[in-house]
């Protein structure tokens, strides 16, 4: 077979690559011209050097003057089988033309939405900050999804079950040698202790808790130094974070091994450095800055071991594949069986059954009722969502209103298009773009204000929140100002595309009754949403003020609290002593705990007649607490030194007796967690808890040894008597921080959270007011402006300013009635049921309504009124002249 | 000046478009213009150039003379109009005035 002669070809990738660079009307005389140099130049210089050089030749037709030919052309024809499609190119930059002018135009307007949106996107996204970060918290745990903590239902009384997180010390070997599904368990003490860490001559203040061996396999702190499994084995070892040994050893890498003094009784002692962890992260719901052995923690305390001492904290990390719902009812009944079997059916009632709790939940569901998590932080998470919500809802609200209410200067334009053959679905696209696009400028100022705004959101809501734009964040806010701006235009967008384009094009808008309904109500809704907020703030006000003022059965006020520490211990009742005489000391005392926060206490108390079992708070006190606190003393007397030794003496409160049904208690005898006790006096009731709760029995003990020392001090001696105590202070313990604080302070703390939500609650409802105001200002104005000429020719024909100023405003006040009357009993339903937290509340009065009610109306006739004086007073000539 | 601004090399092409006068295509006049200048010229150059001249109206074109040389392939054969042929006059009038206008320098 005969070879066909051959041709010499150019590379076919050449030629595709001018095809794609150049336009195609010119493809083929390029390509001739090419393949005729092309065979040319094979004869003259060979086939190999021809085809180098024909590469050479098209690459550079790659140039800008063919290539945006070609990009011209693959318009063009986008553009031919697009003609009919509201996306064509030349349609979307009509939108965005038109509603650019139509923002310049109607400057007044645009700003008013402008304004109203970005507020109400700023605040969507400080509240999603807040959110997300609230949401993230503990779940940087590697085994998040299997790690639960054991929780503890105990049935205290009828229809009255309490949750706790301790448990007994026993349940950690037993659930472990027991239950194959647990795959790591730890036990951690119940509290953290604040004391002090020491090498040499540096002392270190520091946050403390023991844990069992597995506690970083079961958490995933992470260790910079020593292995998981080894660095909580020894009973003298401590493992420390790096801020802690930075701190200590200015280094985290040479801390291993070294001998570390940590002073918090009866942990105090000298312990060898087996590991350093990274500080917990502020997602992170712990935090603490030294970890010592379950076997010290153990050891030191005087509790003993059983099945009914409740001082550890258990988490587990279940294996994978177990189903939690059968490991939950494996463990119900786990420590009563052991408790009945170990001591007898004896005080059975009083073990609680445990249920496991995944360890992030507990975050935001740590509020217990009957057993079951109900609530907590979760709560307010919700709230704000929702405030957050409705303020952007009423941003969108004004949006809808100032566009329908300006559809009237637009229907021409809607009715030329429609003419010209635009559908409803391409107008609708058209508003839709509109309000989009203005939802994206105010997402670009929103973010501005969101950047200034943050420090301030920070400390008010104590968190350390950044607006970093990463992935996530740009996502959620691109979704949210789209809805955004979807939401805003989707009523205008359905309102404006629906004229009938004859009757818009003869000069006849038909406003029907309906549609002016779905303005009205708008307005209505904006305004009650408003009314609800103020409502709601100033409940909250009133309650915090209740709660600041409220006489609580003893004086909070000039009171300073120190932790009785380091040498101190051991001279408590002599550094006592010396504070008594400093002059502007009023009284000294001691106490166990905190009056304010941290109480003993237990169901340990045994009395003559004793039916049923009563669980009592308690603080172990010195002389002269009583007089400090200023507490009331209703029989009886309080401990005293003229009465010899008040060891074996205790005082109840009220409420004690009461719960114990003694009749003429004085003189009588308890029994104390097996010490025979006589009853001295009683106190009136105080308030020891937070207003949430009632008050309950509460005894005071007399003990002279305690870790709190307490200092009374007269009013307006503060700096000099406490310069003075701290100079005793220093005798004592030369080289620690001298740390007071304030009772008050303490108080404080308490309420935290609704302080934080009484602050947040005052900006959100402002927000909502002001953007509500906006609105009615825009729709004011233009309404004023709509009616210019009938105003005009009202004048003209004898109207005096005051019936014209009562016709324009008369048409919004009503409405403001109308959001009243619907915003007001709803608020009085939501204040009552957050009150009902609260076993000492106020009562919501007419006063906080009536208020609501001139506030609300004076600001909407302001806002009314000075539209309507404007145009009342304007000269008709000016309005008429013109035809 | 009212006229179109045309390119030294704008301005080459379009005398080798009247040179060739009705077979003008791309590569006759790159080849033209590489033996009568003996600069090195790129296919694209030239076409680029011939397409500007065509957008301000130097020269007109068709498509034509399609040989089997190419593949079967038509030539754009280019023509210069009567307004790029006054333009080409006009250049020439003014260069010979400026020409004119040099005083008999010595430099030598």
């Amino acid at each position: 077979m005969a070879q066909p002669p051959h041709t010499p070809l150019p590379p076919a990738w050449a030629d595709r690559l001018l095809r794609v660079v150049c336009p195609p009307v010119l493809q083929e005389e390029l390509l001739g011209d090419l393949h005729e140099q092309f065979d040319q130049q094979v004869a003259q210089v060979g086939e190999s050097t021809a085809r180098r050089l024909y590469v050479w030749e098209v690459i550079r037709f790659c140039r800008p003057y063919l290539i945006s030919r070609q990009v011209q052309a693959q318009m063009a024809e986008v553009n031919t089988d697009l003609s009919f499609s509201f996306l064509h190119p030349n349609m979307l930059r009509n939108y965005l033309q038109i509603a650019w002018r139509n923002l310049l135009q109607d400057r007044l307007f645009a700003l008013l939405n402008l304004i109203g949106l970005s507020m109400g996107l700023g605040c969507i996204i400080l509240i999603y900050l807040w959110v997300t970060n609230e949401l993230s918290i503990d779940k940087f745990h590697a085994n998040d999804p299997r790690l639960y903590q054991i929780m503890r239902n105990v049935t205290e009384g009828p229809n009255e079950i309490n949750t706790y997180g301790n448990n007994s010390d026993l349940l950690t070997p037993a659930l472990k040698a027991e239950m194959p599904e647990i795959d790591h368990i730890v036990a951690t003490s119940d509290e953290v202790w604040d004391g002090i860490a020491s090498v040499g001559a540096k002392h270190v203040k520091a946050v403390g808790k023991s844990a069992s061996t597995d506690f970083f396999n079961v958490f995933s702190y992470k260790l910079l130094q020593g292995a998981a499994d080894q660095v909580l084995r020894s009973i003298d070892g401590v493992v420390i974070s790096d801020e802690l040994a930075v701190n200590l050893f200015g280094t985290t890498t040479q801390a291993i091994n070294q001998i570390i003094h940590w002073e918090e009784k009866p942990y105090s002692g000298n312990y060898r450095v087996t590991g350093v962890f990274k500080k917990p992260q502020p997602n992170s719901s712990e935090t603490f800055d030294l970890l010592l052995t379950d076997q010290l923690y153990l050891a030191r305390n005087t509790m003993d071991q059983s099945w009914d001492s409740n001082r550890i904290l258990v988490y587990v990390t279940l294996k994978e594949e177990v189903d939690v719902a059968k490991v939950n009812a494996k463990i119900k009944e786990f420590v009563r069986d052991k408790f009945k079997a170990a001591y007898g059916p004896k005080n059975l009632p009083w073990i609680g059954t445990l249920f496991l709790q995944r360890y992030s939940d507990k975050y935001l569901h740590n509020v217990y009722i009957n057993g079951v998590p109900t609530g907590g932080r979760i709560e307010y998470v919700q709230l704000f969502s929702v405030i957050a919500v409705f303020i952007l809802v009423i941003a969108c609200i004004n949006f809808m209103n100032l566009s329908t209410a300006k559809a009237e200067k637009r229907m021409k334009e809607v009715g030329i298009k429609k003419v010209m053959g635009a559908t409803r679905l391409t107008l609708i696209g058209q508003y839709l773009g509109e309000s989009t696009l203005m939802s994206f400028l105010a997402l670009i100022i929103s973010l501005i204000g969101v950047a200034v705004a943050l420090p301030v959101f920070n400390t008010i809501i104590g968190k350390q929140l950044t607006l970093q734009l990463d992935g996530r964040l740009i996502t959620a806010l691109l979704v949210i100002t789209l809805v955004t701006g979807i939401l805003a235009g989707s009523y205008p967008a359905f309102y404006l595309s629906g004229f009938k384009p004859v009757a818009v094009l003869k000069g006849k808008l038909q406003t029907s009754f309906s549609q002016l309904w779905i303005r009205k109500g708008l307005v209505v809704f904006q305004f009650a949403l408003s009314v609800l907020f103020i409502v709601v703030v100033l409940v909250i006000y009133k309650q915090m003020a209740f709660i600041q003022t409220k006489n609580l059965g003893y004086t909070k006020d000039n009171l300073i609290r120190f932790t009785n520490e380091g040498r101190l211990q051991d001279h408590q009742q002599a550094f006592l002593a010396e504070v008594k005489t400093i002059p502007g000391v009023l009284k000294a005392s001691s106490m166990s705990g905190n009056l304010i926060g941290s109480h003993s206490g237990g169901g340990g108390i045994d009395w003559e007649g004793k039916t049923e079992r009563v669980e009592f708070s308690g603080l172990y006190v010195d002389y002269d607490f009583i007089e400090a606190l200023n507490l009331k003393i209703a029989k009886g007397r309080p401990f005293s030194k003229q009465f010899g030794s008040d060891s074996s003496n205790v005082i109840f409160n009220e409420a004690a007796i009461a719960a114990m049904g003694l009749k003429n208690p004085l003189g009588k005898t308890v029994t104390m967690w097996g010490k025979k006790k006589q009853i001295v006096g009683i106190v009136k009731d105080f308030h020891f808890e937070s207003l949430y709760n009632r008050v309950g029995p509460f005894f005071l003990s007399y003990e002279p040894y305690t870790d709190n020392i307490l200092v009374k001090i007269k009013a307006g001696k503060e700096p000099e008597v406490l310069s003075r105590v701290e100079q005793l202070y220093k005798r004592y313990n030369l080289d620690l921080p001298f740390n007071y604080q304030f009772l008050d302070q303490d108080y404080q703390v308490l309420y935290a959270s609704e302080h934080r939500v009484a602050v947040l609650s005052r900006y959100f409802a402002g927000l909502a007011i002001l953007i509500s105001c906006l609105g009615l200002f825009g729709l004011t104005a233009f309404t004023a402006q709509r009616r210019q000429r009938e105003i005009g020719i009202r004048k003209v024909v004898g109207a005096t300013t005051d019936t014209i100023v009562v016709m324009l405003s008369a048409d919004f006040l009503k409405l403001i009635l109308v959001a009243l009357l619907l915003a007001l009993p709803m608020a009085g339903w939501l204040t009552n049921k957050w009150l009902d937290h609260f076993a000492y509340r106020i009562h919501v009065d007419a006063a906080v309504y009536l208020i609501t009610v001139v506030l609300v109306i004076t600001i909407a006739w302001l806002i009314v009124g000075y539209q309507a004086i404007k145009a009342a007073l304007a000269n008709p000539v000016k309005s008429l002249r013109s035809e | 000046m009212s006229r179109t601004y045309l390119g030294e090399f704008e301005e080459l092409v379009l005398l080798t478009v009247a040179i060739l006068n009705s077979t003008a295509y791309g590569l006759a006049i790159a080849e033209e213009l590489k033996q009568r200048t003996d600069r090195s010229i790129n296919l694209s150059g030239v076409h680029v150039a011939l397409y500007r001249l065509e957008e301000k109206g130097f020269v007109k074109s068709e498509l034509g003379g399609a040989t089997t040389a190419r593949g079967g392939r038509r030539k754009r054969l280019f023509a210069i109009t009567a307004y790029g042929k006054r333009t080409l006059d006009e250049l020439r009038q003014v260069r010979n005035d400026l020409w004119q206008s040099i005083p008999n320098l010595s430099f030598s």
